[in-house]
Order: structure tokens, then sequence, then C-alpha cells
């Protein structure tokens, strides 16, 4: 028992030995050996196990790939949603650019931050530029496109600014050809607004014998002393039925909508003294003339199109008109030429066509006037001479029986 | 070892091998866990030490044929390993799954060292990191899994005496 112990132990010894021997022969191996033997086992029994774990490695690519597809789509839909929200925020930069131009010194440009809160109807803005800039209480905050609201409080490095619809917010205001005034108040009954607007403001304290029609602008009137003249608040919706019977209240549709402001001017006190409606008005001006040169190109445009086409039916050959004014001649004359075309153009073609008609027919008659004038000369010329050679023959005649006796009307005639 | 018992070894070594070629690549961790030293272990166990060599050399060959750049070395290191885990399980491999963590954990430390030393792939502070803090890691993983394994074949694997 002890022997066959002995032995088998021996032989683990030996089997053991004998692999590591084989292990150490196989990594001696020169590589032209090596390779070919690794070659022979992965093309026989390591097979199956190269095929799974080829497989494994690909389903892994599969995998990294999509990842990696999936993270570039989702990237490129960021940078589509960053954008567009670049591209709103350059053209309101742009806006606010111009309107800095326009304003050329006294103000302080910063961004508006929304409050963390979410309100339904933004009452407050932080701005990111405070006294130390320049930026003062009571300072009105404008964009491009009119009033925003006014600073409430000013540290040095941040300010904090109540909006127009904002309870505590007030501006004089007045209408744009200055014959109404008003106090410009929040409209606080929310949900009375044109298409679920939830900012509205009220123009209140209008003289009772001043109406306004819906449309009209309001711009601020520099009487509070906040606000310079002329910077638009908003447009007049409809009259807003109050219990006071002395005075008008107007409900307008502010210019600006707080939700979206994001980039804000700060006008500083230098600049409030300072006249600034001539930047908006300025503004419509330059639309009323891009306005007109549009509308006078188009007229131009219209009139060398009308011009083209008479040239061309001028130029047309009057043989046609020849055909048809044997037709026509009598239309002519009995239905005159139509004055009420569509357009312009239309006229122009139906009058150049009634006239071309009226041309041929003169044409024609004139001709035909020379042709019976002329047919009516040869007429009369062959009978002339008809009468000539008669007479001449009977002078003849004559001469012959009596030579002497010659009748005076033949006389005449042959004078 | 009975029949039954030898089916069974064999069907569970080459579940783990089978393993090695398919979890293994899709994981594709840095230290990755090793499921042949794995099904080493498990079938030197059950076997005597002269034929776990050769179960750990034939093995260590499949493993070498893949990556021909140290041919030999794998086979060097898992006939070593098996041979040793069989010789020492009467010492070893109780019925305490800490320890069968513990010797999975040696097991696959010692075939990393021999493969790397005899292998001349690294050197230098490499082959320390590699020793260290590589190797160590692989051998926990290694050790992690094999105690898991262990833990849901061991039902399969109950020798029921009559």
């Amino acid at each position: 028992m002890a022997r066959a112990t002995r032995l088998s132990s021996r032989v683990d010894f030996l089997l053991f030995i004998g692999c590591v021997i084989a292990s150490l022969i196989a990594l001696v191996l020169p590589a032209q050996m090596r390779e070919p033997l690794a070659e022979s086992l992965r093309r026989s029994l390591v097979a199956p196990l190269v095929g799974l774990q080829s497989n494994a490695e690909r389903w892994r690519t599969a995998w990294q790939l999509s990842e990696e597809r999936t993270a570039r789509l989702d990237s490129a839909v960021m940078r589509g949603v960053n954008a567009v929200a670049l591209q709103t925020e350059n053209e309101e930069l742009r806006k606010l650019l111009g309107l800095g131009a326009r304003l050329r010194t006294g103000f302080v440009p910063a961004e508006a931050v929304h409050n963390a809160v979410r309100e339904d109807v933004v009452t407050t803005l932080t701005l990111t530029a405070g006294s130390r800039a320049g930026i003062k209480v009571y300072s009105p905050v404008i964009t491009d496109q009119g009033v925003v609201g006014l600073v409430q409080t000013a540290d040095p490095a941040i300010s904090i600014a109540i909006l127009f619809s904002h309870p505590d917010f007030r501006a004089s205001a007045m209408s744009g050809d200055g014959t109404a005034f008003g106090i410009v108040y929040p409209h606080l009954q929310q949900g009375l607004g044109v298409s679920g607007s939830g900012y509205l403001l009220e123009l209140r304290g209008v003289p009772f014998r001043t109406t306004l029609t819906p449309g009209t602008m309001v711009y601020t009137s520099g009487l509070g002393g906040a606000f310079p003249r002329g910077i638009p608040i908003g447009v007049v919706l409809r009259e807003l039925k109050t219990a006071e019977g002395w005075t008008r209240t107007y409900l307008l549709q502010p210019s600006v909508n707080p939700a979206r402001v994001t980039s804000v001017m700060v006008l500083t006190p230098r600049r409030e003294d300072q006249r600034v409606e001539s930047v908006w008005q300025r503004v419509a001006r330059v639309d009323s003339a891009t306005r007109n040169v549009v509308a006078s190109g188009d007229s131009l445009l219209r009139r060398a199109a009308a011009d083209s086409v008479r040239r061309a039916a001028a130029a047309r050959p009057p043989a046609e008109s020849v055909a048809a004014a044997g037709d026509t001649a009598n239309r002519t004359a009995a239905a005159p030429v139509r004055r009420t075309p569509p357009d312009s153009t239309r006229a122009a073609r139906l009058v150049r066509t009634d006239s071309a008609r009226r041309d041929s027919v003169r044409r024609d008659s004139v001709r035909r006037e020379s042709a019976r004038r002329d047919s009516v000369r040869r007429d009369s010329a062959r009978r002339d001479s008809a009468r000539r050679d008669s007479a001449r023959r009977d002078s003849a005649r004559r001469d012959t029986v009596r030579p002497a006796a010659v009748r005076p009307d033949t006389m005449s005639t042959l004078r | 070892m009975s029949w039954t018992n030898a089916v069974r070894t064999a069907v569970i070594c080459a579940i783990l091998i089978v393993l090695h070629y398919t979890l293994r690549p899709l994981l594709a961790w840095r230290a990755s866990i090793d499921f042949l030293i794995i099904a080493l272990m498990f079938g030197s166990v059950r076997m005597r030490p002269g034929l776990a060599a050769v179960f750990g050399f034939a093995l260590g060959l499949v493993s070498d044929s893949l990556s021909p750049g140290a041919f030999g070395a794998a086979a060097l290191g898992m006939s070593v390993v098996g041979f040793g885990a069989s010789w020492l399980k009467a010492v070893f491999f109780a019925d305490n799954l800490a320890l069968n963590g513990f010797f999975i954990f040696l097991g696959k430390w010692i075939f990393d060292l021999i493969f790397i030393l005899v292998g001349h792939r690294v050197h230098g502070w490499e082959l320390f990191m590699q020793i260290v803090v590589w190797s160590s890691l692989a051998a926990a993983v290694t050790a992690l899994a094999g105690v898991l394994a262990i833990s849901l074949l061991r039902p399969l694997m109950e020798v029921r005496t009559a």
C-alpha cells in the first residue's frame, strides 16, 4: 500500500516535472517553430474558444460603437439646442448693441438674471452690474424695445430691478403725438390679456376729452423724473371701463416681454437728464424710410414692366393688324375702349390693341381712298382719250367730207 | 473520484473556460477575472497532483496559443499552480469559503508572478507595479468570482453518500 502510494507520488512528480520541462521547451522555442504550434492549436482544439472570444470582442465593439454613436447624437442635439439659444441671444445682443450705439453714452449694460424661484409673472430681475458701474436706485432699466423697469436696490456688484409688472411700478406716460398724458400702472387683474400674455399695463388718468385708438403707441413723458422722455412703453389695446367718470383708463400691451429679457441697459443719472426720444424715433423713421424705398422700388418695377410690354406690342408686324382690321374696325367703332382694366399692364395692352386697330383702319381707308382716286383718274383719262380719239376719227371723216367745216366743241376738246 | 463527480467537474470547468472567453472580453477590466485559474483550482483539488499538473499544462497551452508572445509561460504557471493546488488540497481546501477565496487568490497571484517573470514582458518599476498592484487586484477579483462560483456550484458538487 505504502509502496503503491509512493509510486503514484513519483508518477505525479514525474508528470509535473514533465509538464514543467515541456513548458520551458515551449518557452525557449524559436519563433519559427512556436508560431506554427500555436496556430495549429488555434485551428484545432482552441478554435471554438477563439470563435467565442472573437464574438465577445465584436459584441463589445458594437456596444462601444453604439455608446459612442449615442454620445455623438446627444452632443449634436445639445449643440443644436445651444445653437438656437445662442442665435436668440446673439439677436438680442445685436439689438442691444444697436441701442448702445444710438444712446452713445450714459448707460451700463447688464445681464438680467431671473430669480431661481419660478414665478408665473416675473416682477423682479437681478442685474449683473451695480453701484460700482454707476447704477443708482431708480435708474431706468430698458431694452431696445422699451421700458423694462426701475432699479430698486443697487449693491456694489449687482442690483435688483423691479419690472413694470411689479405692483409698485409707476411711470408717467404720453401718447405718441403728445396729446394725452397719464400714469402707467401694472395691470394686476391678469387673464384679460391678449393671446395669453400675462404682462399688461394700464394707462390711467387720461383726460376724458381725449380718446386713444387701439394701436396708439405710448411713450414715457419724462415728467415723473425717473424715465427720460420718449422711451416706448406699449401699445393701446382697448379702453377699460372704470368707476371714475372724469378720466379714461386704457389697457396697454407692453413693448417688452420681461420673461424673455436676458440683457438690459441701465441708464445712468447723467443720461436721464438728456433726451432719448430721438433714439427710438430714429428707428421708426428708418423703418418708414425703408418701407417707402421698398414701395417706390415696386412701383418703378411695375412701370418698367408695362413699358417693355408696350414696346414689344409696338414692334409687332402690321400685317396682323391689317388682317384683323376688317373685323375690328366695326367693333372699334361700335364699342368704346375699355377704361377699367384689372391692372395697369392689362390696361396698357388693351389700349395699345385698340389704338393699333384704329391705326390700321385709318391706313386701310387711306389706301382705299387713294385707290379710288387713282381709278377715277384712270377712268376719266381713259374717257378723255377715247373722246379725243373719236373726235379725231370724226374730224378725219368730216375732213374727208367737208374739210373746212370744224365743229366748235371738238375744237375746244382738241385744244 | 467517481465518474459522476468527474463529469460534473468537467462540465463546471468547461463552463468556466467558456466564461473566460466570453464574459472576460465583454467586461474588459484592467484587473480582470481569470476564470481559467478558477477552473484549474476547481478541478485540481479533485485530481491527483500529476493529473492536475497536466490539466494546468493543457489550460496553459490553450491560453498561450491565443497570446503567442510568451508561448509556454502560462503553461508553466498553470502546471505549477495546478500541482500545488492538488498537493495542498488537504491543507487548504476545507469547507470554508474565505479559505477557498484565499486559496484562489494565492493561486492567481503565483500564476501571474510566474507568467510575468518567465514571459519577460515588463521590467523595472512597471514589473513591480504589475506584481504588487495589478496582479494583486486581479487575484482579489478572481478570488471573489471564485468564491461566488463555489457558493453557487456547491449544491451541484456535494457528494451524496448512501
